[in-house]
């Protein structure tokens, strides 16, 4: 059975090349996790941000665009569990650096 | 009339030279290829030859005047449809964009120019380089790439007009776009040599966004060695944009044949080749097959280390995020406007509203990880001269299936491609042999930021001993 954890990676992945979704999708039936995120309820918090969306724009989804969103919102949610396990000080900054600009005298 | 199709830079720049040849034969010669051929493709945008002849017509001028600009000096080439060209619409692969014209050259157009290259075409994408989570093939408005080894299959994605353009002997060399994978992918799909450079050595001035920070422009050619040849013509610090370093590309000379020479690491020790653990395990057998064979062509030269494990860090989360935040964000007009509907893949259609829910701390944490996640993976790659992977775990899709029931059954392999992405370094795929239904398949060498001489150095050793980049698909 495939890990929480590596089921969270693996999505991410999918979202980051999307061309990746055929591995990552077998790879969840083959372990025996499959469909697990067709399955699996989406969390509360996913329906709640998906319903943000909606509101947004509320005329625009069919119930199958919104189901699909919100699939992917919470996928989203899990795999952004993974970001907070590294550990990270005050002093670690992003990766860009800003630039404060004077023009020409 | 001679047959170029099938030359490299380098032999049609001695062919120029020796004066066999002109830049203009050259150009009308790969025009009237692409106009016949490239629709079986679905490789081409748009054929420019208004702008190519007279772009011969010059190179032709400064031959005959002895004014030589270098190797790439009257060769014709293509670029995927994502980089501005004057005078020509820049479609982006996307409906929305399909008339949209940007009137500037962009940077690695004006070099090539600068270095006497002749632009012959624009060449299909994946629209908006995948960054609205396509899963199949026909994602494009101007349909899904065929990859020439077999019409029926995906020339892989986003670079797609690139890969079966230089696969189908339409140009010589092509320049793609890869955020994650679109160079190496295309090039494995379509058996060709495809280099995605280290972030940053390429400007991407005038190149459509996906991911500012991820996206990377590089060459897809016949071989590592033509290559080389483009990046160094299209590398360099960029005032235009501030995230181009001041770093040149200068291709490793060749050294003397013999023993300790071509292919020998400096000091003539061997190269250190990492195997991640489980990159041909439970992946498609020719796949495998291929990939340990190509091992053995070049063991001589190399100590292979087996099972090396990247360091445990959250690279898709990172992606993830990162091509979320940021392609919703370079796409906001499309998402405000509803525009999205218009795309090809229906799944591209409400792919980018989901990143309407990533919170900016959460984006926020996705660069600070990335930190400490480019010195874990850097320490990790400066124990190897490069690692080595299958460049793909399967053959080509079929263009009439989602990926996902392509090649059912297929779970294993190592994903390289994701983490090295994340980082931005830099990665080569060469064809080493065939798989199933005549597919090509691909091996890939990846190494440390700015170490592409060494990926062009293996890569070479290995072409130097195959012939795999110079067979030819059977155009029809």
């Amino acid at each position: 059975m495939i890990s929480r954890r590596a089921f969270a990676e693996q999505l991410a992945l999918a979202a980051a090349a999307p061309w990746f979704l055929d591995e990552v999708a077998l790879s969840r039936r083959e372990r025996g996790a499959g469909g697990e995120d067709q399955a699996q309820e989406p969390s509360a918090l996913a329906k709640a941000l998906a319903e943000g969306v909606r509101l947004r724009y509320p005329d625009r989804f069919t119930p199958d665009d919104l189901a699909a969103i919100t699939r992917s919102i919470d996928g989203r949610l899990r795999a952004i569990e993974r970001l907070y396990q590294t550990t990270l000080t005050n002093a670690d900054e992003p990766d860009f650096v800003y630039s404060v600009y004077r023009g020409a005298d | 009339m001679a047959d170029f199709a099938f030359l490299s830079v380098r032999e049609l720049g001695a062919l120029l030279r020796q004066k066999k040849t002109s830049a203009t034969e050259l150009a009308t010669y790969f025009l009237d290829r692409l106009e016949k051929i490239g629709p079986r493709y679905n490789a081409l945008v748009t054929v420019t030859r208004d702008r190519a002849l007279a772009e011969a017509a010059q190179a032709d001028r400064d031959i005959k005047a002895g004014k030589w600009r270098g190797p790439l000096h009257g060769i014709p080439y293509g670029v995927k449809d994502l980089l501005a060209t004057k005078g020509y619409p820049t479609t982006w692969g996307a409906e929305p964009y399909r008339q949209q014209t940007i009137d500037i050259d962009a940077t690695v157009v004006e070099r090539l120019g600068a270095a006497g290259a002749v632009l012959v075409a624009k060449l299909a994408m994946v629209e908006l380089a995948g960054g609205m989570g396509y899963n199949q093939a026909n994602a494009s408005y101007t349909g899904p790439g065929k990859t020439p080894w077999n019409p029926d299959y995906w020339s892989g994605g986003s670079s797609s007009g690139p890969g079966a353009a230089v696969a189908a002997g339409l140009v010589p060399f092509a320049i793609g776009s890869e955020t994650s994978g679109s160079i190496l992918t295309p090039a494995a799909y379509c058996g060709v040599t495809g280099l995605r450079p280290t972030y940053g050595l390429v400007s991407r001035h005038g190149a459509m966004a996906l991911a500012w920070t991820m996206d990377k422009l590089g060459p897809l050619g016949r071989t590592a060695e033509d290559c080389a040849t483009v990046l160094a013509a299209i590398a360099g610090r960029d005032p235009k944009d501030p995230s181009s370093v001041a770093r040149t590309f200068v291709a490793p000379p060749r050294q003397g044949r013999g023993s300790g020479g071509e292919g020998t690491r400096s000091g003539g020790t061997k190269w250190k080749i990492g195997i991640p653990k489980g990159a041909d395990k439970d992946i498609q057998p020719e796949v495998a097959a291929n990939f340990r064979q190509a091992l053995k062509v070049i063991e001589d030269r190399v100590e292979v280390v087996e099972d090396v494990e990247l360091p445990d860090l959250p690279y898709g989360a990172v992606a993830g995020m990162i091509i979320a935040a940021e392609g919703a964000s370079a796409f906001d007009d499309l998402l405000k406007d509803g525009r999205l509907s218009q795309l090809t893949a229906p799944e591209d259609r409400t792919g980018g509203y989901p990143a309407l829910a990533v919170s900016a701390p959460d984006y926020l944490r996705a660069l600070r990880v990335r930190r400490p996640m480019q010195r874990a993976l850097d320490d990790f790659l400066k124990k190897f001269d490069a690692l080595a992977v299958p460049t793909r775990n399967t053959v080509a899709s079929p263009i009439d299936k989602p990926f996902r029931d392509g090649w059912p059954g297929v779970t294993g392999g190592a994903n390289v491609i994701g983490p090295t992405n994340v980082v931005g370094v830099p990665g080569i795929s060469v064809p080493n042999g065939f798989g199933v239904k005549g597919l090509p398949t691909g091996l890939s060498f990846t190494t440390r930021a700015f170490d592409e001489a060494k990926l062009v150095a293996l890569a070479r050793l290995y072409q130097d001993r195959t012939d795999w980049h110079r067979r030819q698909p059977t155009i029809a």
